[in-house]
């Protein structure tokens, strides 16, 4: 233990040539970004790839792809951190704060693909908090992704984070505040351990069924929309969550291999860990391909004819290139994946490669979904054309997925990216109540009951059942107000935890 | 601190005490009037209350003076095309474009997938996407739907349908996300990429009814709105109920239209035209099987009825 101590505190803070160099190509990459998307802001969508449906365009580009990318990879964070927990899995604990780590910043920049989207992101953001309605599904992009999620996830890690914080403020480090004010008055003792165990465990179990809504709202996105061929699927909403659990693995293997090789934890992230994660992915990529097959035979044998249309345009057409990589991707992928556990042979550097892989398909995928179906799949008899990327939207990702390493990188040199301090409590002692208990279970109670009131309350007052779908919510910002009903409804957990075990005037 | 307290106890005193109380101590009238002042001021925000609160409801009484409403039953306005009819010479999409303010081309050049039509000739003999058994073009405005897809799936509320029928779009209210434009089976709804252009000289006919839209929002057909709230004000302030003649070839592409094919009308008044023209055994709709209700009927001896399941 002492040893991964040494091993991770004197490297926080030391910005050596080679950590400053990544840093700064990074964020010029970044200033690329922000350079096209002012570009963007000054002409307009035009600059972009994208065109009217109808015209032969596709109104919807990579920004939407990348969008949907980047909330598939927080999906990894969050599952691996709450089977963790749930299950006690001790070979992934050094890969919990890295797998969360990954969710906050990937759901962070998914917001930066959507204001890049938007034909006026100023007006977005003053009218989303203003009038969202939860009839378009967009809402769920909106208030469950980029608020309950981004707050769970925020929360989660903040908690989880709070015993290494308390140490390293007892190291010699500079900005010692920062790490006085995430460790909230943590002392490391039983009682606060105890308390840790059980919010992780209660906030795992509520964020699971919070994962697949979240990820099945993105599905509901395209899979509900009846005039466009090609998206109008059931099969839609699965989809999106078992790939967004194939890209988020993919994502972590690649990060945990390249953190242990640059920090050196051979010892901590063992090889095991890996074969764990490995046998996720192939499960999770031998589900998607069955979801793929059925999905594409469907469209093939009895279904209308403008549907086989766009499939057949989708495999052979102009984006066939596209398909057939996605199909051998993950065909490959599972291959390597399934021979290594099908022989227990494992190496780190193939599932890396299959970690690869997937991301490749779950990028290429996703564009296989939103394009054809807008550039092919018009109902009435318009010109098709083609739609590729420009510079700016290329420039705008290539900012947005740098912005989001550069953010990666500076946590790893200000926080210990993997758990210094292990929960040395055993199952039997989580019985026991500590001090104060009771003023903390209503402190808890109410809090949590306050959250979920104004997420009811704000919620019908701006789904408003039974009158005419356009109206604006009865209370005003409901929607925000409704992000921050989750946001208290999250937090009550840690109320649960930060309440101190003993009076001031005691100490 | 109490150097300041005892400041303000001294001038609480001296305006009570010097004037307000005569002699024997009793209040003087002046005191009570400043003591009464002071409670009103400090509950005038409480009374404000329920003006803050219910305020709106009463401004919009006041204004029912004038409110566009002819007497007579709420119409609910279609379109009836008679594609026999159609000799295909455009003069519907350039009477639309000049009526609405569609700009001519983007930046003073044409962009591939920028121009914007809120009535457009669809060729049916392109042979790339679904057939249809249709020979002519085919006028294309936006279908006003009864059930509009576009109108579920604006996460702002910028896309309504009114109370007569008319899916309009609130260009103010538009973030510019295009999921409208996604939901459409007619793909009908265009998007502003780049701001709106005029050459010079076009720059005075320019339609004042007609509202310019900014880059970056959608935009679609309206059944000419304007001229409707026209119409509907004249009924209004001479008391009459609008009349199917008036209204016969209301919008721009339908009073163009050399070949009268284009009928305009009152879907909810059995006599009208538009009604009897609806009823008619030559009638089909766009896309019927989509479950969408549009209001535009099209006439034609062919069967056409481009359904999804065919």
């Amino acid at each position: 233990m002492s040893d991964l101590k040494s091993k991770i505190l004197p490297k926080l803070w030391r910005f050596d040539l080679k950590t400053i160099f990544l840093m700064a190509f990074f964020l010029l990459l970044f200033l690329l970004g922000i350079f096209a998307f002012l570009v963007e802001q000054k002409y307009g969508l035009l600059v972009t790839g994208m065109r009217t449906i109808g015209l032969g365009g596709s109104a919807w580009g990579v920004y939407i792809v990348f969008d949907i990318y980047f909330v598939g990879i927080s999906f990894a964070g969050i599952v691996t951190s709450a089977l963790i927990r749930l299950f006690n899995l001790k070979i992934l604990k050094p890969l919990a704060r890295m797998a969360e780590l990954l969710a906050v910043i990937s759901l962070l920049i998914s917001t930066f693909c959507i204001f890049a989207d938007v034909g006026r992101p100023l007006h977005a953001l003053v009218y989303l908090p203003l009038f969202a309605r939860p009839m378009s599904p967009f809402f769920g992009d909106f208030t469950l992704i980029a608020g309950a999620y981004f707050f769970a996830s925020a929360i989660y890690l903040w908690l989880a984070g709070r015993s290494d914080a308390a140490y390293c403020a007892s190291q010699n480090l500079p900005f010692r505040w920062f790490y006085k004010i995430w460790a909230c008055g943590y002392k490391g003792t039983a009682a606060e351990q105890t308390r840790h165990y059980k919010t992780s465990f209660w906030m795992a179990l509520a964020i699971l069924p919070l994962l697949v809504t979240a990820h099945s709202t993105l599905g509901f996105i395209f899979g509900i929309q009846g005039g466009r061929p090609g998206w109008f699927s059931d099969l839609q909403a699965p989809e999106f969550v078992v790939m967004a659990g194939v890209s988020g693995v993919g994502m972590l293997i690649i990060i945990a291999a390249i953190l242990r090789k640059w920090l050196g934890l051979e010892e901590e992230i063992k090889l095991e860990a890996f074969k764990w994660l490995g046998n996720f992915l192939w499960v999770l990529t031998a589900t998607y391909i069955y979801f793929m097959i059925i999905d594409d035979l469907t469209s093939f044998y009895a279904s209308p004819k403008i549907d086989t249309l766009v499939a057949l345009r989708t495999l052979f057409g102009p984006y066939g290139g596209l398909y057939w990589t996605t199909v051998s991707s993950l065909f490959a992928a599972f291959g390597i994946l399934f021979l290594q556990f099908a022989f227990n042979k494992w190496s780190i550097g193939l599932t890396v490669i299959a970690g690869f892989l997937v991301n490749v398909a779950a990028i290429l995928k996703r564009f296989i979904i939103i394009v054809p179906s807008q550039v092919f799949g018009t109902l009435l008899p318009y010109p098709q054309g083609f739609y590729k990327p420009t510079w700016v939207e290329i420039s705008i990702i290539i900012g947005t997925g740098a912005f989001g390493i550069f953010l990666y990188v500076l946590f790893l040199k200000i926080f210990p990216i993997v758990p210094l301090e292990e929960i040395t409590i055993e199952k039997e002692k989580i019985l026991e109540p500590g001090p104060r208990s009771f003023f903390r279970k209503l402190a808890f109670s109410s809090v949590f009951l306050t959250g979920i009131l104004i997420c009811v309350i704000t919620f019908l007052s701006s789904a408003r059942f039974g009158t005419k779908p356009y109206l604006d919510p009865i209370i005003p910002f409901s929607p925000l107000l409704f992000i921050v009903g989750i946001f208290i409804t999250f937090f009550s957990a840690a109320v649960y935890e930060i309440v101190p075990s003993v009076k001031k005037s005691d100490l | 601190m109490s150097k300041f307290k005892n400041q303000i106890i001294l001038l609480v005193r001296q305006w009570f005490l010097s004037e307000d109380l005569s002699l024997d101590g009793q209040l003087t009238r002046r005191g009570l009037v400043k003591i009464l002042g002071l409670i009103f001021f400090l509950l005038a925000p409480i009374l404000m209350l329920p003006k803050i609160a219910f305020g709106r409801k009463k401004i919009k009484k006041k204004k029912k003076k004038f409110t566009g409403e002819p007497p007579g039953p709420t119409p609910k306005w279609g379109m009836v095309i008679d594609l026999d009819k159609c000799t295909g010479c455009g003069g519907c999409v350039a009477a639309c474009m000049a009526e609405n303010n569609i700009p001519i081309s983007r930046d003073g050049e044409l962009y591939f997938g920028t121009q914007i039509y809120w009535m457009e000739l669809l060729d049916p003999q392109q042979k790339v996407g679904p057939e249809l058994k249709q020979a002519g073009l085919i006028p294309l405005p936006c279908m006003q739907c009864e059930d509009p897809p576009c109108v579920k799936v604006c996460p702002v509320g910028a896309t309504m349908i009114d109370e007569e029928g008319i899916v309009a779009q609130i260009y103010d209210r538009c973030i510019g996300c295009r999921f409208c434009m996604q939901a459409c089976p007619y793909s009908r709804r265009y998007f502003n990429w780049a701001e709106p252009y005029w050459p010079e000289t076009y720059k005075n006919y320019i339609n004042p009814n007609v509202s310019l839209r900014p880059r970056g929002v959608v935009e679609k057909c309206s059944f000419c709105f304007q001229r409707i709230r026209n119409v509907r004000e004249i009924a209004e302030l001479l008391n009459q109920p609008i009349k199917d003649e008036q209204v016969q070839r209301l919008p721009a592409c339908a009073e163009v239209c050399p070949a009268r094919a284009i009928t305009f009308g009152d879907l909810n008044n059995p006599e009208s035209l538009v009604s009897k023209l609806s009823q008619s055994p030559r009638a089909f709709q766009l896309l019927h099987a989509e479950g969408t209700k549009p209001k535009v009927t099209y006439l034609t001896k062919t069967t056409g009825g481009l359904s999804r399941n065919e």
